[in-house]
């Protein structure tokens, strides 16, 4: 391979489609016609029906948790879970996040107060929160990244000395293990997504997990009053409510997670395999679990011993139709909405400022093959390289 | 099932005094019109093949054309639900630094609680005694120096005042929003909903009159605002880690729920045909029983024929929740008409606590009848009879529920 070949500078791109790094997971043509067959014979579309019925049954077992609540999607289901749990004031999450997580406290009226994390599991730092404490911290939103785990024993322990409400987004952590048991059941609620880049998917869903009977009765009277059981006060309700389409497509993929999640066991380990001899580059390995579902792949950058920026890096992949995608960028704290809350402690996040910088997400999931993987792997191996001429082309280009 | 109505000869063979029901299957009030399943899935292989279930998918944004298109409006704007789209709307559109949005009492029961949301304080308006809908004159006089917005609700049938609400925001600079959920298909004088005010918000839950599942829909004409509600509804975001907006969140229209919209927006003008038919037997039906009124669609502009509600009179034997728990006996899903009436709930959210008299009154007349897919002039006709007999044999069964209350 010559350097010249490069897309970027003018080569023919490496991939035809452009390989995204969501899972995309889906069932075959087939399947969904009878799926979808199924809900036209019952003529029943939504309001608790039997497919979301049978759905919140079947979950309750997988991950073996005694309430599962399903809704719309993850960002509302974080709002009905900071509503049900009353949660005021303020609440603790790390700011190395996706935007839904403080945005789901903004729209119930709670500060988020951003916490680091840890620079190796890139999960948050329980030691660094008793310093962001005060009277008006009502609770923490612990976040299971990277199909990982942020230490929930741990978290449970901390928050309990202390007399805090927790809870977990767990929009990542779909089937993941610790110590050998599904997060599901960690802190008051746990709140997973269904979005169709989780491995999980409902096209768009979530759900709500909790061992709390009071809590559950009270998330089903938020989410609306069909399937709500027995009346209960709330504050105010919403409209959470899945359907029967996403409940057929949850259930056709909780069937192929298992196929699913080893496929991206698979991936993960060629890219293990092929990334650790590049300079500069360091997978992810997803932190403090037992089992993973492998749904994120993500790297750090080091442009010192790769010879490229992250960015550099980023632009290279795209133009050879790899959407790689720096993931979270810019770091909650400092996006739109938050920014200006953040004047003083803006600076208070180095580790999470350094990983927003750093960090890069690579393909994984359905469209992507162990070719295709090798390929990119040999791509980025091919950057470090030719870092130095592909560096020529970058200069003085503000990217 | 043809047990039940014709052998009502006594008052105990009613279903709430014992006696057998009238329909096997219930008779609701909702819409759940199916498309054609060929139809669906042609609209859903568009997306299958793309491998796009979501994110503004080819389907979401199909439907979004078609939609302007059909309302006469600039824009459409897709979201999950018709609830959070007023969420966002609502938001969007108040005037920043007021705190009360005016909204009528006699509306959806969780219009107080969108509003909420938004964390402005609903104040609850007069409707008018024979349109049930807000007026310029009873929202004017809502008005006041916090006054943020108007949300003016079309009733279950027929419009609202649109000129009339519409001049008064205009005159005094208050943004005016229409909850257009039950006027789909309606027009008036002034032309098609849709593009009226600064915007209108519409519901596909499947019970409304265009079914996609669940999911609703704005339109409107401001390009700014249709601009800023598509990114909201997908947390701020233009491209990839862009944020530009706060206060966004997840309202995403899935590929899935765009398809059964768009299929079933193919056969919107049968469904109406349908509609007009089940409207056309209640109509003849109902004429010949006195002490109850349909209400009546006005037919010299377009309108769906959707809902069917009546007014019991003050010469109908019974009160209207009785006769609700009467026919919900007989699994005739017939609903009291927005009752109670929202001010009248209890609310732990802010709000301006209201006295309303023409709401209060109204609220304890109406009921709404079943429509829909499920219902056939058949049944109807069942239903026209079973009320006949309610009618003749008001002053027993009347007496028949005092004595099981006194019990």
């Amino acid at each position: 391979m010559k350097s010249c070949d490069f897309a970027v500078l003018g080569g023919t791109a490496t991939f035809e489609k452009m390989l995204p790094v969501g899972q995309l997971y889906f069932p075959s043509w087939d399947r969904y016609e009878v799926a979808m067959r199924g809900i036209f014979d019952r003529r029943y579309y939504t309001n608790q029906g039997p497919l979301v019925l049978q759905l919140e049954a079947k979950l309750q077992e997988f991950l073996d948790v005694k309430h599962v609540i399903c809704v719309t999607n993850a960002t509302i289901g974080l709002m009905m879970a900071a509503e049900a749990m009353e949660l005021t004031g303020k609440v603790v999450l790390p700011s190395f996040t996706f935007l839904a997580s403080a945005q789901s406290l903004s729209w119930t009226g709670i500060e988020p107060v951003f916490c680091d994390i840890d620079p190796v599991t890139h999960q948050i730092d329980i030691a660094k929160i008793d310093e962001l404490l005060d009277d008006q911290v009502s609770g923490i939103m612990g976040v299971n990244l990277w199909g990982g785990a942020c230490d929930p024993v741990a978290l449970e322990k901390f928050a309990q000395a202390r007399n805090l409400k927790l809870y977990f987004d767990s929009a990542h952590a779909f089937g993941c293990e610790v110590e050998h048991q599904k997060i599901a059941r960690f802190g008051s609620i746990e709140v997973f997504s269904f979005h169709a880049t989780k491995v999980l998917s409902a096209t768009e869903g979530g759900c709500l997990c909790t061992n709390d009977d009071a809590l559950a009765t009270r998330l089903r009277n938020i989410r609306s009053s069909y399937g709500a059981g027995k009346p209960v006060p709330v504050v105010k309700t919403s409209n959470g409510r899945m359907s029967e389409a996403q409940a057929a497509i949850a259930l056709l993929s909780l069937e192929d997670f298992p196929q699913n999640q080893q496929k991206n066991e698979t991936l993960y380990h060629i890219y293990e395999d092929r990334l650790k001899h590049i300079p500069g580059i360091k997978l992810v390995k997803p932190a403090g679990v037992t089992f993973s579902n492998y749904q994120y792949l993500v790297c750090e950058v080091d442009e010192c011993n790769f010879g490229l920026s992250r960015e550099s890096l980023i632009a290279v992949l795209k133009a050879e139709n790899v959407n790689a995608r720096r993931y979270f960028y810019p770091g909650v704290h400092r996006s739109v909405g938050y920014i200006n809350n953040q004047t003083e402690q803006i600076d208070s996040l180095p580790v999470t400022d350094e990983l927003c910088a750093t960090c890069i997400q690579l393909p994984v999931g359905a469209l992507v093959d162990s070719d295709d993987v090798i390929t990119i792997c040999e791509l980025i191996d091919k950057c470090q390289r030719n870092a130095d001429h592909l560096k020529i082309h970058f200069a003085g280009q503000d990217i | 099932m043809k047990a039940g109505i014709s052998t009502k000869v006594q008052v105990q063979d009613l279903a709430c005094f014992g006696g057998s029901r009238t329909f096997a299957e219930p008779k609701s009030t909702s819409s759940l019109a199916q498309p054609d399943f060929d139809n669906f899935l042609q609209y859903s292989k568009k997306f299958f093949d793309r491998q796009h279930y979501t994110n503004n998918g080819v389907l979401a944004k199909m439907l979004e054309e078609r939609l302007a298109e059909f309302h006469g409006a600039r824009h459409c704007v897709a979201f999950c639900s018709g609830f959070w789209g007023l969420v966002l709307a609502m938001t969007t559109l108040a005037l920043k630094g007021k705190t009360e949005i005016i909204m009528p009492s006699l509306t959806y029961r969780r219009m107080a609680d969108i509003a909420a949301w938004t964390r402005l304080k609903p104040r609850f308006c007069e409707v008018n005694k024979s349109t049930l809908a807000p007026t310029r004159q009873t929202v004017g006089e809502c008005i006041n120096a916090e006054t943020a917005l108007i949300v003016a609700v079309h009733p279950i049938v027929n419009c609202c005042d649109i000129e009339g609400i519409v001049k008064l925001g205009q005159e005094r600079g208050i943004p005016v929003l229409f909850d257009s959920v039950e006027s789909v298909y309606e027009a008036t004088n002034a032309g098609k909903v849709g593009g009226f005010g600064d915007a209108e918000c519409f519901s596909m839950h499947a019970s409304k009159l265009l079914n996609g599942f669940e999911g609703g829909y704005i339109t409107t004409n401001n390009s700014e605002l249709a601009h800023r509600l598509a990114l909201l509804r997908t947390y701020g975001f233009e491209g990839q880690d862009n944020c530009v907006f706060a206060g966004g969140l997840n309202a995403k229209l899935n590929e899935v729920h765009a398809a059964m919209a768009l299929a079933n927006l193919d056969e919107l003008e049968q469904l109406v045909t349908d509609n007009r038919q089940r409207y056309r037997c209640y109509q003849a039906g109902l004429a010949g029983i006195s002490g109850i009124r349909l209400l009546e669609f006005d037919e010299t502009s377009k309108t769906s024929y959707k809902n069917i509600v009546v007014e019991l009179l003050d010469n109908w034997p019974l009160k209207r929740d009785e006769t609700v728990a009467i026919l919900n006996a007989e699994n005739i899903l017939a609903r009291a008409y927005y009752s109670p009436p929202l001010h009248q709930k209890q609310m732990s959210y802010p709000h301006i606590p209201a006295t309303l008299e023409v709401t209060d009154y109204l609220a304890r007349r109406f009921m709404l009848m079943p429509c829909g897919a499920f219902v056939t002039c058949d049944d109807i006709d069942r239903i026209i009879m079973l009320l006949k007999y309610i009618k003749s044999n008001g002053v027993e069964i009347a007496r028949r529920f005092a004595e099981t209350e006194s019990r």
